[in-house]
Formats: structure tokens, sequence, C-alpha cells
């Protein structure tokens, strides 16, 4: 085990290479230019060209590339050219929202998918079943950026219950905090939930059918506990690893969710840095994200070699 | 020093304490001090350096904290803000300005003539404005504390308005800063002599302005943009939510307490919201085709003038105005009438024909052969891509080929500096308050009117002091304008904000909005 | 986002045998969500192909007079802020929708094919081709079709272009790893023994085992391609605002949703279904093809 850690962690460093190295080419081959965004639209260009000297953005782009990976290495990510600090605080100050809304939108989906999932297995062919597989179903094609729209139509706009968008930190407001959570995580966990709900409900059926189970109903045991106690707790494993990925899944579409909601989170952070052509902030953010992203897999791919041995360690 | 603040902050609640108390008593109608006003804008600044750029957003912000040596009145007139007063010699190339005494900064420091020196000649390198007059002086050097003398190479009728104008302004800053910041790089540390201090900047999040405890207030009543101003909110704190809808709604929520730039359509709901009010806008901007007059089809005069005829421009208008009269102004004057001073009431125009034969006459002697012109705009700004696209479906119907491109904004003001990346682009002609000012005359604004009949009259009017005179060269320059078409004027666009109804004494005449003299009521 | 669909839902394990046609065929038309799927699927081809009876109005046709107006008899899902048919934009959007799906479906699979077979044939190439796959994969699909779309600018293509390279790593990852399996197994290593070249094994005993999966894995990159396409429109950066598709007019819904709730609504509720008929042919084809995963 130890050994295959240390290789897959090595495995990461080349990953993220080609993605910071993709990156980098992709936003440096977008037309347009930061310079213009910043001075205005009615600069001149002595003025652009002179900025641009000063940011080093005249510099040939293989140097720049280079001093790139150069300050990545020493732990820096560079100044922003828009917001006026280090891309590591930017960085920073945006990581929470988003954590806060990915850890809401998990919660939202385990706690809707995970019971589903088992009720419909335990109640197999029941009306239950079929009507929960239907509405998961549904779920999982329910487009999540017109469903958010959708709820801040009704829940915000036409009923009044909720905020229309916005974030207040839990940790300094709480209630409102988590008001303006409600809605962003159930719609980015609503399709998660179906998904969630419809794996538990295969690996419950798949449990449910094993030999100790049979034994168990045979002892006499009820069948609440037997759904309940001896097969839930088996159909969890691969319903936790589907959690793990649901998690990186989360990552993706939290930037929708918070250009919807008004999230200032680093989802919205990068998509107004490639409109604004903040190339450091791509940068950071992809950096960043794909490091998390890579990371959260790895440890996927090792919670299930740790529950399920039968898993080479190639 | 910290205590004696201390004693100070302690009185100040005291006397906020037997206001409030006594407030009730007292009419409605008593501004209050206290509160935070909630603001919703369209995004975050570039940059908090009102020399650095042109941007709305910038110049919005920046007048908050920062003070220049004039303002504008509510006639749009050059008015002193931190001059006390001029001299003009009699050739009219020395210009004497007197400066108010015991303006402090938000550092504590007294703004001297040293401080306005150095902040103009920064000014004068990187701002639109300050570079136009720079052309002009020779020399300008502090004489004494209060003292500050400018020299002119030739006679000019633009110092005062340049130095008044709001926007991408002359604004003072202490001396250290201006010198420690080259032109091309943005100050990072705002210090100005504003009734508002930057107090925290969270990008996207939020950017908060506490009061000025120290702030010195000109004597007079507030004035359009200058006059007295009073810092009566404890705190503006500008969020930034770029979506328009989010905007409307919370307002109408009250989770802002007010909002900008809002879409028309949301008019009727804001009327009928019994906490909120709209407020309309005027001027907003008009909507302009700026033609690329250096390369490609668009050189082409008689093309040009297709376009002009051809346009049917009120069904346009009303269409991005969200289909309400209130929204839109039909208007060929090239200032808009709130600009009273160079408003002009010329008949006879070719503004506005939509006669589609003389269009297609046009456009047969132009000897277009449905080439494709490339017309650029963009979705972040939504009026341009709708008028862009309205424009596009009445020049196809009469033979124009448009090849409708539409980009990010960055995308465009890069591509729109390259005359060979396009041959038309949408923006939108704010307020200007002189001719001199009108960017889209200018030959190294995008689109290049280097036009010498054109370029002839703006030194003109560069140097001419006579206002009469300047007037009729401003007639003059507007029949050329659209004999020639440099750009294609549409109408008058206004803008919508909205209010909470605790809102209070908020100036709804100046073309961007300003939080001093406004209260909270409460 | 339904993004997980295409991550999850998949087996990366291998096919089933080859099984026989006529017990394929009656289970295929057996399989409720087979037929629920391509039938909806039927639907939404009809209604591309036929978008120019169908429809009532010219969908790109701006009426001004007529903005906003709710879905009556005059217009039957109501008018956009331009005046633009509803019922017309969503009929000629599924075009787009299709179009963009089935290309993306197509190219990914034989984008997936070439370089899983690459990558599953050679021991060197499979690290760097993996590496750069990984690489592909390690950031959220739809950021990096952002910043395709960004470079590339609007555009049909473009958007094909920007889904097929986001999307392509999966389907070769798939591919490798039925190699993989596929080729140690006994009849291949005959084949091998017999003298065959690896070009003449692929294509005759490897590649018609992926199709099973490939199937599976089309039906949902082809969903997600939909979705993909209209999120890409809703944030502006998909194919040019002013051509109908679902994602272009729900963006355009968006402002007005207060006042006009019928411009976002209709195109999303087509979404949904499009989604659906391709998830429950999907789910369906993977039950048939895969019956390690068929679940009772």
């Amino acid at each position: 085990m130890g050994p295959y850690l240390v290789r897959r962690l090595f495995a990461v460093l080349p990953v993220l290479a080609v993605v910071v190295t993709v990156v980098f080419l992709l936003i440096h081959l977008i037309p347009g230019d930061p310079v213009s965004v910043m001075l205005g639209p009615d600069a001149t260009p002595t003025q652009i060209e002179a900025t641009r000297q000063s940011l080093g953005l005249n510099r040939p782009l293989w140097e720049q590339l280079l001093g790139f990976y150069g300050r990545v290495l020493t732990g820096d990510l560079g100044q922003s050219y828009f917001l006026d600090r280090p891309v590591s605080r930017a960085l920073w100050e945006r990581a929470e929202p988003t954590l806060m809304l990915m850890l809401c939108a998990l919660v939202v989906a385990v706690a809707i998918g995970v019971p589903s999932g088992t009720i419909a297995a335990a109640h197999r062919g029941s009306a239950w079943d079929r009507g929960l597989m239907m509405v998961s179903l549904l779920g999982v094609c329910i487009p999540g950026f017109w469903l958010s729209l959708n709820f801040i139509y009704f829940f915000a706009v036409r009923l009044g219950w909720l905020p229309a968008a916005g974030y207040v930190s839990i940790f300094t407001d709480p209630v409102a905090g988590l008001r303006y959570m409600v809605l962003p995580a159930f719609s980015l966990g609503f399709n998660q939930s179906a998904l969630i709900a419809r794996i538990s409900r295969s690996c419950m059926l798949e449990v449910l059918q094993q030999d100790y189970i049979r034994t168990a109903r045979a002892k006499g045991l009820s069948q609440r506990v037997v759904t309940w106690v001896h097969a839930f707790r088996n159909a969890l494993v691969p319903v936790v690893t589907v959690i793990g990925i649901t998690t990186a899944v989360l990552i993706g579409g939290a930037v929708v969710t918070e250009i919807v909601f008004n999230i200032p989170g680093l989802g919205r952070l990068i998509i107004s840095a490639i409109l604004r052509r903040d190339y450091p902030v791509v940068q950071g953010v992809v950096l960043v994200t794909a490091t998390v992203y890579v990371l959260i897999n790895l440890g996927v791919d090792l919670l299930y070699a740790l529950i399920d041995p039968r898993i080479r360690y190639e | 020093m910290r205590r004696s603040m201390l004693v100070r902050k302690v009185l100040l609640a005291m006397a906020a304490v037997l206001l409030v108390a006594g407030g009730a008593a007292l009419a409605a109608d008593t501004p209050r001090k206290g509160g935070v006003i909630r603001v919703g804008n369209l995004g975050e600044p570039p940059a908090l350096d009102a020399h650095w750029t042109t941007a709305s957003i910038t110049e919005t912000l920046t007048n908050h904290i920062y003070e220049g040596l004039y303002s504008l009145d509510s006639a749009n007139k050059p008015i002193p803000m931190l001059a006390e007063s001029v001299a003009i010699s009699k050739d009219g190339l020395v210009y004497t300005f007197k400066l108010r005494q015991g303006v402090k900064f938000h550092n504590g420091k007294e703004m001297t003539s040293e401080d306005v020196v150095a902040s103009l000649a920064r000014w004068g390198k990187q701002s639109v404005y300050g570079k136009a007059l720079f052309a002009q002086v020779a020399d300008w050097k502090a004489l004494d504390k209060y003292t500050t003398e400018m020299k002119l190479k030739e006679k000019s009728a633009i110092v005062l308005i340049s130095l008044a104008v709001p926007n991408n302004f002359g604004a003072i800053y202490p001396k250290e800063i201006a010198e420690r910041f080259p032109p091309e790089q943005k100050v990072t540390e705002y210090i100005g002599t504003g009734p508002f201090k930057l107090a925290e900047w969270k990008p996207d999040q939020y950017i908060r302005m506490v009061r000025f405890d120290d702030y010195k207030s000109r004597n007079e009543k507030p004035n359009g943009y200058g006059g007295g101003k009073a810092a009566y909110v404890d705190e503006i704190r500008w969020i930034p939510v770029p979506e328009v809808a989010t905007r409307v709604a919370q307002v109408e929520t009250g989770e802002l307490d007010f909002a900008d730039d809002l879409n028309l359509d949301s008019y009727d709901r804001l009327k009928k919201n019994a906490n909120a009010r709209p407020i309309v806008s005027k001027p907003y901007y008009w909507l302009v085709a700026v033609m690329n007059k250096k390369e490609g089809l668009m050189m082409n005069q008689k093309l040009r003038q297709a376009w002009q005829a051809a346009i049917d421009i009120e069904p346009i208008m009303k269409n991005v105005a969200g289909g309400r009269a209130e929204f839109y102004r039909m208007d060929s004057s090239l200032a808009p009438v709130e600009i009273s001073a160079w408003y002009t009431k010329l008949t006879g125009l070719p503004w506005n024909e939509h006669n589609k034969d003389k269009a297609k006459r046009l456009l047969q002697e132009a000897g277009y052969k449905k080439e494709p012109i490339r017309f650029m705009t963009t979705q972040e700004y939504k009026w341009m891509y709708d008028f862009a696209l309205l424009t596009k479906q009445q020049l196809e119907d009469i033979g124009f080929n448009i090849d409708l491109q539409v980009v990010d904004w960055a995308t465009l003001v890069k591509r729109r500096n390259n005359p060979k990346e396009y041959d038309v682009f949408t923006t939108g002609i704010g307020a200007f308050y002189d001719p001199t000012h009108a960017v889209f005359l200018t030959p190294s604004w995008p689109g290049w009117t280097t036009d010498e009949d054109i370029q002839r009259i703006q030194s003109e009017l560069a140097r001419e002091t006579d206002p009469k005179k300047r007037m009729a060269l401003w007639e003059q320059q507007t029949r050329q304008f659209y004999e020639k078409v440099p750009v294609i004027r549409y109408g008058d666009l206004f803008g919508l904000r909205a209010a909470r109804n605790t809102v209070k004494d908020f100036n709804e005449k100046t073309e961007r909005v300003r939080f001093y003299n406004v209260w909270l009521e409460k | 986002m339904s993004e997980a669909a295409v991550d999850v839902l998949v087996s990366p394990g291998p096919a089933a045998a080859p099984s026989t046609r006529p017990r394929w065929l009656r289970r295929l038309i057996g399989n409720h969500s087979v037929v629920a799927g391509a039938l909806i699927l039927l639907v939404f081809v009809l209604a591309a192909l036929l978008a120019g009876v169908l429809s009532t109005h010219n969908p790109t046709r701006l009426a001004p007079a007529s903005r906003l107006l709710p879905p009556g008899p005059g217009h039957i899902l109501g008018t956009d802020e331009f005046g633009r048919d509803i019922w017309s934009l969503v009929l000629y959007g599924s075009r787009i929708s299709l179009l963009v799906g089935v290309t993306t479906m197509l190219l990914t699979s034989i984008g997936g094919i070439v370089v899983g077979l690459v990558a599953g044939y050679s021991r060197r190439l499979d690290t760097v081709v993996m590496r750069v796959m990984d690489g592909l994969m390690a950031f959220p699909a739809i950021l990096l079709a952002i910043a395709l779309m960004a470079v590339r600018g609007p555009g049909v293509w473009n958007v094909i272009f920007a889904l097929s390279i986001v999307y392509m790593p999966r389907t070769a990852m798939l591919i490798r790893s039925t190699v993989l399996s596929i080729r140690e197994l006994d009849y291949i290593q005959a084949a091998r023994a017999l003298g065959r070249e690896d070009a003449a094994i692929a294509v005759r005993h490897i590649l018609p085992n992926c199709v099973g999966p490939l199937l599976v894995q089309g039906s949902f990159v082809f969903a997600y391609a939909i979705l993909a396409e209209a999120i890409l429109g809703f944030l502006g950066v998909g194919v040019p605002p002013y051509v109908p598709s679902w994602g272009n007019v729900i963006a355009s819904g968006k402002n007005v949703i207060r006042e006009a709730f019928w411009v976002s609504l209709f195109p999303g509720v087509a979404l949904t279904l499009a989604g659906l008929s391709l998830n429950l042919l999907g789910d369906g084809l993977r039950d048939l093809l895969d019956p390690r995963l068929r679940v009772q």
C-alpha cells in the first residue's frame, strides 16, 4: 500500500504540468487583451503598449510560461492584473463560498439520494420504487442551470421565502448564511442526489441477494433490520466512492451555480477572469481546481482499494 | 492623538444619539446621520485610480474618494471644488489657481499646491482629457503653499472644463503617491480628499467606503456634482451583482438599497412596489455604430451614408427600451439636451430618414456588391447587442450583407483598435461637456475620424474662447457630421435605477450616481 | 449539472460476449427504457427535420411590435423580447441541439477509438497519451469548454470542437481498458499466434467488442453535449446568440423571467425531455449489453 500511494502521488505531478501548460497556452490564444480592459475603452495605443510592458506581457510566450513554472515551484502564483492583489490571496478569499456551496450540495445530494435509493431497493417493484426511480431519472436530466432559474422564480420571486441570490458567510451570520445557501445547494445537489439514488438502489439490490442477507432473513430478523443494518452497510461501499466522484463533479457544477446565484466563489472568479483576460488568476484557479480534482479522484481510488482488496495495486 | 480621536468619536456618537432622539420630533425630511447604504452595481472596477482609466464604474467609485480642482454644477458647467478661485491673465495664457485652505487628505496631511502639481502632471500623461489639456500647457508650477500657476502655449477654451469632467478626472492625490506610481501603473494606495474613504475592497464581494470625519465641505449648497458635500451614511457598500435580473430582485426584496443599470422591462414592476421606486437616468447614452474609416469597406462615405439613410431608428429604440417611451428619445443633437450648453436645434439633417430608395441609390453609387460588413458587438452590454441585431435586419432588407460578430467586451475593445479586424462596432456615447471631448470626432479614437474638415473645426473649437463663436462652430460641425457620417447616431437611451424608499435626497439628475448628501430614513 | 452521467454511469469493464441477432433484437424491443427513449428521440428528430413545416413563424425574423406576448392563439408558446415565436425557436433549436449532440458523439467515438487503440496497444505511447488524457480530465469539463470557446469564438462548429475535445478522453479511456482486457483473452492470443497483424486483430476482433460500451457511452455523450451546448449558450459563449438554440433562448429568457416566464420555460422543457430520452436509451442499452450491471 505505501509504495503504491507514493507512486500514485508522484503520478499527479505530470498531470498538473499538462493542465497548467494547456491552460497557459489556451488563455494566451484567446483574442482580447487584459490591458484594453483595464485601461478602459478610450485608451490610446501608446498607453496600452506602456502598460503591456510594465506587466511583462510583451515578452515571448515561452519566457512567460517558464517564469510561471518557476514561480509556481516557489509557491508564488503571481499578481492579479485586475484585482490588485496576489492571486493566492484572491483564491483564498474565494475558497470559502465554493467550499460551502459544495458541502451543502453534497449534504443535499446524500440526504435525498441514499435514503430514496435504499427505500426503492427495499420495496423493489412497488409503486414506491417506480415512483422514486422515475423522479430520479427526471432529476438526472433536468439541467441544473435551468432548475436554478425556476427555483429563483418560484421560491424567491413568487413566494418570497428565500433570497434570490447573493452570499453571506455562515461565520458572520449563520442564519442568513444558511438561508442564502438553500436554493443554490438544492439546484446543485439535486442532479447528484438523483444519481446517488440510482446507484444506491442497484448496490442495495445486489447486496440484498447475497447469501448472508438470506441467512439473516432466515434467522427471522425483521425486514427493516435486514435492510438498514445488514444490507445498507455493505451497499454503502460503492456509494461512498460515488459520493467522492460527485464531489469532484460538483466543482464543475459550482461554476454555473455561482454565476446564476451571484456567489463570489472560485467559479465566478475564473469566469470573470477569463472575460477580463486576467491570465494569472485563470492559471491560479485552474491549478488549484485541478489539484483538488486530482486529489479527490486519487482519494476515491485509494478508498476503493482499501475497501475492496481485490483491486490490484498496479 | 489616539485618545483625542476616541473622545471625538464618543462626542460624535453622543451627538448622533441626540440627533436621532430629537429627530423623531423633527420633520421627516431632516437628513439623518448613520446607516449603511448597499448599492448593487455591474461589476468590478479595473482600478480605483481616477487618472488611469475611462471606465465608468471607476468614475462612479473614485468620485466619492477623490476630488479635483473643479467640478460640474447642475447645468454641467465648471465650478470650483478644491480650487478657491482662478485668475486668468488678459492674454488668456496664464491661469493662477488659489486653493482652499485646511483641506485634509484621508491620511491627515493637508492638501497643498505641491500635491496639485504632482497629481495633475500624472493625470496629464495618462488621462484622455488630461492629455488633451496638457498638449496646450507649457508649464504648471506651485507659487506658494496655496497657489499654483499654469502657463499655456496657446489660447485655450478647455482649461476649466477639462479640470471639471468627472470621467478619467484630475483627482488630487498626495504628492508622494502621485510620484511613486508612474502614470502607466495604477495607484494601489487610495488617499484622497473626498467625503468617503476606502475601507476595504474585496473583489466581487464588496467595496466598503466609510465616512471621512475630517472632510472639509464647501459652504455652498449641493449643486450638480459639486458644491457642499455631506457624508450622512456611515458606510457605502458597493456590491457587484453582474446579473441584471438579480439586481432588480434584490432591491425589491430589500437586500439592496440601491441598484444601477437595470433592465428596462422591470420598470412597471418597480413602479408597483410599495417599498422601492424606479429612477430614470438621463442622459445615459446615445447609441452609436462606429465606422472604421482607416481600412476596409466603410472608408467609402457613400456606404456610410447609405447606412444612415436606411435605418428606421424609432422601432429600434423602442425595442431596446423594452417597448417603453419613457426610456428613449429621438434626437439628432450630438450633445444631449441635458448638456444645455452644447445642445443644438438644427433642422433638415439627414437623420432617421428611413428612406429605402435613397439608401439603395447610395448603395449603388458606392459600388457595393454584397461584400460582408463585419459588425462587432457584445452581449455584456445588452442594449448594444439589441440595437445591432435590429439594425442588421433593417439593413439586410435593403441589400446590405451584415456579418454580425458577437464577442465579449474584452475582445471588442481590443479588436476595435486594430483597423484590420472590423468594419463597424457598437458602443454608446455618454455625456461630454465640451465639443473637444467628443471622442468620435478625434483621429486617435477607434474608427479614426481623420477627415480634414472635421479636424479643422475641432482645433478651432479648442482655441476659440468666445462662447457664441464656439457654438456657431459646433453647429457647423454637426451639419458636417451628418454629411460625412464618421459614425451613425441612433437615439438617446435612458438608464433605469431603483432605490428603496428609505433612500433620501438622492440626486436623480446626474449622469452617474453619487451618495454624498444622501441619507437613510429610519 | 448531470455531468456525472458521463463520469459514473458507464462501466469501464468489458462488454458481453457477442450475442446472436434475433435474441438481441427481441431484447431490444422488450426493453421499455430503450423503446421509450428511442420514441422520444424520434419525436425530436422529426421536429428537427420538419421544423420548416411545423413552425408557424420565421424563428430569426425580429418583430418588435409583438415582443413578449404570452402564449396564445397567434403564438402558441408566446414570443421573446424581439417578438420571435418561441414555438418556432424551440423547433429550430432542436436542429442545433441534435447537430451538436450527434456530431460530438461521432467525433468523440472516432477520436476515442484511435487514441484508445493506440494507448491500449503501445506500452510506450500509453504512458504519454494517458497522462495527457488525465490532464484534460483533471479539471471540470465545462471550464475547459468555456476556455476553448473563448479562444475560438462563438459558432456551432466551435462548440462541437470544444465539446469533442472535452469528452474524447473519457471515451479513449473506455476503449483502452476494453482493449487491455480483451487482448489477453484466448482467442486474441490465438489470432496473434496465427500470425495476424495487430491492426487486423484490432479491426476484426477488438473493435466489435467495443461497440457495446461505445453505444452506451455515446448516448451519454450525446446527452451531455446537448446539455453543455445549452450551458455554453446560457453563459453567452456558445453558438452566436441570434442563432436559435435552446441555451440561447433560455439565456434571453432569464432577464425577463418575471415578466415572461414562457421564454425560458419551454426550451428548458425541451432540453429536459431530450436529456431524458438519451438517458433512457443509455440505461436500456447498458442493461442489454452489459449483463454484469443489469439489475432486475
